[in-house]
């Protein structure tokens, strides 16, 4: 998966505005909505993120100084998201250690970023909430028809009804 | 509809009446501990409610939260009320107040019509603050820490079945109104085939006799002879007939107690009557005679006795008398040749010869009397001899008397039986011929008796068809009460059937929407990510009558009992908001809560405030008090404020008079837009 371009795809799904940065030696993309700006720093590997994260976060800080420095509020809420496509597990707790480090920028650091799923969950801080359950009005009574078809539809209408449930019980009794 | 504002006076730690104005996108509040942060929520809640849930077990020395809703510090407060405010999307205001005195402007169904939806749960405001107000004190009671049933009960109150409850508890009304008619149903069966039951015997028994029963005419003409006076009537001759049969019975009894008496008469007036009783009669009869006059003789001779003593005696006296003038005359002694005692002139030839004539006379004088004692003492000795006799024949004779007068007596007594029972008196002296007559009369008293047995039979014979009828008329009373019990167990099957369809759909319903909310239940774990390794939480419902809803993380395990308290906060909020979330039946888009990130470290509170600021993104508006200024600015800064959704911060404190104070409020601009773009394209363009 082509981490950097899937996720300048996402984050314009999720309503950032995004643009490369060139001139780096991993690929980075900048991202700003009305809150937050920040930066994804994807590299090759595991030891490459956990090598470069600090440098490439520095160069990235250092390019845009004046424009964050001019964000007033906003530069405090800079992002630095570090990604990699490789799988690991030995160094999965290290990276993923990166973001207790709050100096300069709130990081998210994650290794193993393979597919579209993997990047939405590392990306979920920048998301508003992606599941929203559809909880409509229960079809209660098509069902409960559906179910007890073998009850005499009269007897069925008085129970959905206002019937009372003793007179409900007497047409049971009767149409049984 | 999001909150608008909220204005307390004299509410709790507020004297003053203040007003908050929330910002329609966010609103942080902070203050350190005390100064009424969470009386702020109190308000909104009380204003909805008209309680507030968090204090509603809690209380003390008999006091409680009504006792401390109102300003009870110092001063007066001007009024006492509570007013929120709501606004919709439209710009539609909804405002409820209520006050010490008066209670709410309006009602619990115009509160809950203007903020719920279609298929609310029930007691929806309860819920509704419930869901919309996560306090501090609940996130863990409420969600990780709470049973697995008061879990699911929450989720289920909080979501909301619909229709489903009330259906639910109506099905259980229909069941138990079908359980009560085939009770109800089944004993009338019961009791119809009881007495069916008892009439099959009764019909049976009659036609049982019928069977036994003999010749009519026969029994018919003994009925006649018994009862000679009877009228012509069946009925009435019958009852003529046991009333002679009673009384020829009674009738027996007295002529065998008279054959008793007259053969026990009998037998003793031949005992009376023998040869030897006649003869010992007699001879009792002589010896008393004999007896008597023995004894008048001795009595007599006894009388004679008695008078010879009399006069020996007597003249036992003279002669005492007697010796003592000899005694006398002798010591004086011839006087002048005359005797001293008769002055007659004596010699002393002569005084002495009558000195002892009169000694002489003296001793025969003594003599007698001593005869006379014995013959006296003889006499009476006779007469008790003679007595003692006559004593013996009287008794003897005595015995003799008596026995004869109780025979009479008997035989009296025996005469009366025979007047009293109107029985023959040729009987009186022939027990043996009275046996006879018993004998053919108890014959006479059978034969009635089965006469009468005959023709009462021959009675039921009509009686049988009566009861035939009636065995037919209770069969089919039955048949139709076997009906009734067989369609009333249907409707009571079918009414089962309809309980369980109707839980089972519930349940369904349930295990629907928890499915439809556990994605977002999931997403918000992760959001918060309360433990390194477990990255996901899932739900697992069991239970059909009672319903379990439990929290797994990692490998099955309970949150509850493998996360620290941090954690569990954590994972508490995950379910809580999700709960929150997922609400369909709501038109209130406000989260407010109440110093969430206690206990929490700086990386999870960090995940708080980036899930309030994802929930910002999705429209919602947030309301947020925490102590901490830090995160106070955290929060203004990170959560989105727009010139359409403001954001606004309040900076509470306790002012001098001990009430709450507002010391700062801020409104918080939008964050500038594109700047990082901006510089880049001119760093570009340089």
């Amino acid at each position: 998966m082509d981490i950097a371009t899937q996720t300048e795809v996402l984050l314009r799904i999720l309503g950032y505005e995004t643009w490369t940065l060139a001139g780096t030696t991993a690929t980075v993309i900048c991202f700003e909505n009305a809150a937050v700006i920040g930066f994804v720093h994807v590299f090759p590997s595991a030891d490459d993120l956990l090598t470069c994260w600090q440098e490439s976060q520095n160069v990235a800080l250092s390019r845009h100084g004046p424009a964050l420095r001019a964000a007033g509020a906003k530069a405090w809420n800079v992002y630095s998201v570090f990604l990699t496509e490789e799988q690991a597990p030995t160094q999965q707790r290290a990276i993923e250690r990166i973001e207790e480090d709050f100096t300069l920028t709130r990081k998210i650091a994650r290794a193993g970023v393979r597919t579209q799923d993997d990047l939405e969950h590392t990306l979920l801080p920048l998301a508003a909430v992606r599941a929203k359950p559809l909880i409509s009005e229960t079809d209660f009574e098509d069902r409960l028809r559906a179910r007890l078809k073998d009850v005499s539809p009269d007897a069925l209408t008085a129970f959905l009804g206002t019937t009372a449930a003793e007179e409900v019980a007497r047409i049971l009794a009767e149409k049984a | 509809m999001r909150l608008d504002y909220i204005e307390v006076c004299g509410f709790r730690g507020f004297r003053d009446k203040l007003r908050v104005t929330f910002g329609s996108g966010f609103t942080v509040i902070t203050g350190r501990n005390g100064v009424g942060k969470s009386t702020l929520f109190d308000a909104v809640e009380y204003a909805l409610t008209g309680s507030i849930d968090k204090y509603i077990v809690e209380k003390a020395a008999q006091e409680s939260l009504s006792d401390y809703l109102w300003w009870r510090g110092a001063g007066r407060a001007d009024a006492h009320y509570v007013t929120a405010s709501f606004k919709g999307d439209a710009g539609e205001v909804f405002t409820v107040t209520r006050s010490r005195e008066s209670g709410a402007d309006k009602t619990p169904t115009e509160i809950e019509a203007a903020l719920c939806r279609n298929g609310r749960p029930d007691d929806a405001l309860r819920q509704l603050c419930r869901t919309s107000i996560i306090r501090d004190e609940w996130i863990a009671a409420l969600s990780v820490d709470l049973s697995e049933t008061e879990r699911f009960e929450l989720v289920r109150g909080a979501l909301g079945l619909g229709q489903g409850s009330d259906f639910a508890a109506k099905a259980k009304a229909v069941l138990k109104a079908a359980e009560a008619t085939y009770v109800s149903r089944k004993a009338a069966y019961t009791d119809v085939r009881d007495q069916l039951t008892r009439m099959l015997t009764q019909l049976t028994e009659a036609k049982d006799a019928i069977v036994r029963a003999g010749d009519v005419s026969a029994a018919m003409q003994t009925l006649v002879v018994a009862t000679p006076d009877a009228p012509q009537e069946l009925v009435a001759r019958l009852a003529a007939g046991r009333a002679a049969l009673a009384k020829g019975r009674a009738q027996l009894g007295a002529i065998g107690e008279a054959i008793f008496q007259g053969r026990e008469i009998l037998s003793r007036r031949h005992a009376l009557e023998t040869p030897e009783a006649v003869a010992k009669r007699i001879e009792a009869q002589q010896r008393l005679t004999a007896a008597t006059r023995s004894k008048e003789d001795a009595e007599r001779a006894v009388t004679e006795a008695n008078k010879v003593l009399t006069i020996e005696e007597r003249g036992n006296d003279i002669a005492t008398s007697l010796a003592t003038i000899i005694e006398h005359g002798e010591r004086l002694g011839l006087h002048d040749a005359h005797c001293p005692l008769c002055a007659a002139e004596r010699t002393d030839e002569e005084f002495a010869a009558g000195l002892l004539l009169a000694r002489q006379r003296m001793t025969v004088l003594a003599a007698g009397v001593a005869v006379a004692r014995q013959q006296a003492a003889a006499a009476r000795e006779a007469a008790a001899h003679s007595s003692a006799n006559f004593e013996q024949a009287r008794v003897a004779w005595a015995e003799i008397e008596s026995e004869l007068t109780r025979q009479t007596a008997r035989e009296q007594a025996h005469v009366e039986i025979f007047e009293r029972n109107s029985l023959d008196f040729r009987f009186v002296q022939d027990p043996d011929g009275l046996e006879r007559y018993l004998n053919v009369e108890r014959d006479r008293l059978i034969n009635l008796e089965r006469a009468l047995l005959t023709l009462e039979v021959s009675q039921s014979v009509a009686k049988t068809a009566s009861l035939e009828e009636r065995v037919a008329a209770l069969r089919q009373v039955a048949e139709t009460a076997a009906s009734a019990v067989e369609s009333s167990e249907k409707a009571l099957v079918v009414a089962k059937t309809m309980d369980r369809g109707v839980r089972s759909i519930s349940g369904e319903i349930m295990d629907e929407r928890l499915a439809q909310i556990s994605p977002l239940l999931n997403e918000l774990y992760q959001r918060l990510r309360p433990h390194f390794d477990w990255r996901s939480i899932e739900y697992s419902v069991r239970g059909d009558v009672r319903r379990f809803l439990s929290l797994k993380v990692g490998d099955g395990l309970n949150p509850q009992f493998v996360f620290s308290s941090g954690q569990r906060r954590a994972a508490g909020l995950a379910f809580l908001l999700s709960v929150h979330l997922a609400r369909a039946w709501t038109s209130w888009r406000t989260l407010l809560m109440d110093d969430p990130v206690q206990h929490i470290d700086d990386f999870r509170a960090l995940h708080l405030i980036e899930v309030l600021a994802a929930l910002r993104l999705g429209g919602r508006q947030v309301v947020c008090a925490v102590e901490d200024e830090a995160l106070a600015e955290l929060l203004c800064r990170r959560l989105l404020s727009t010139s359409e959704s403001i954001g606004k911060r309040y900076d509470l404190d306790i002012g001098p008079n001990g009430a709450t104070t507002v010391i700062l409020e801020t409104e918080i601009p939008p964050m500038p837009t594109g700047v990082l773009r901006a510089r880049a394209a001119i760093q570009a363009v340089g």
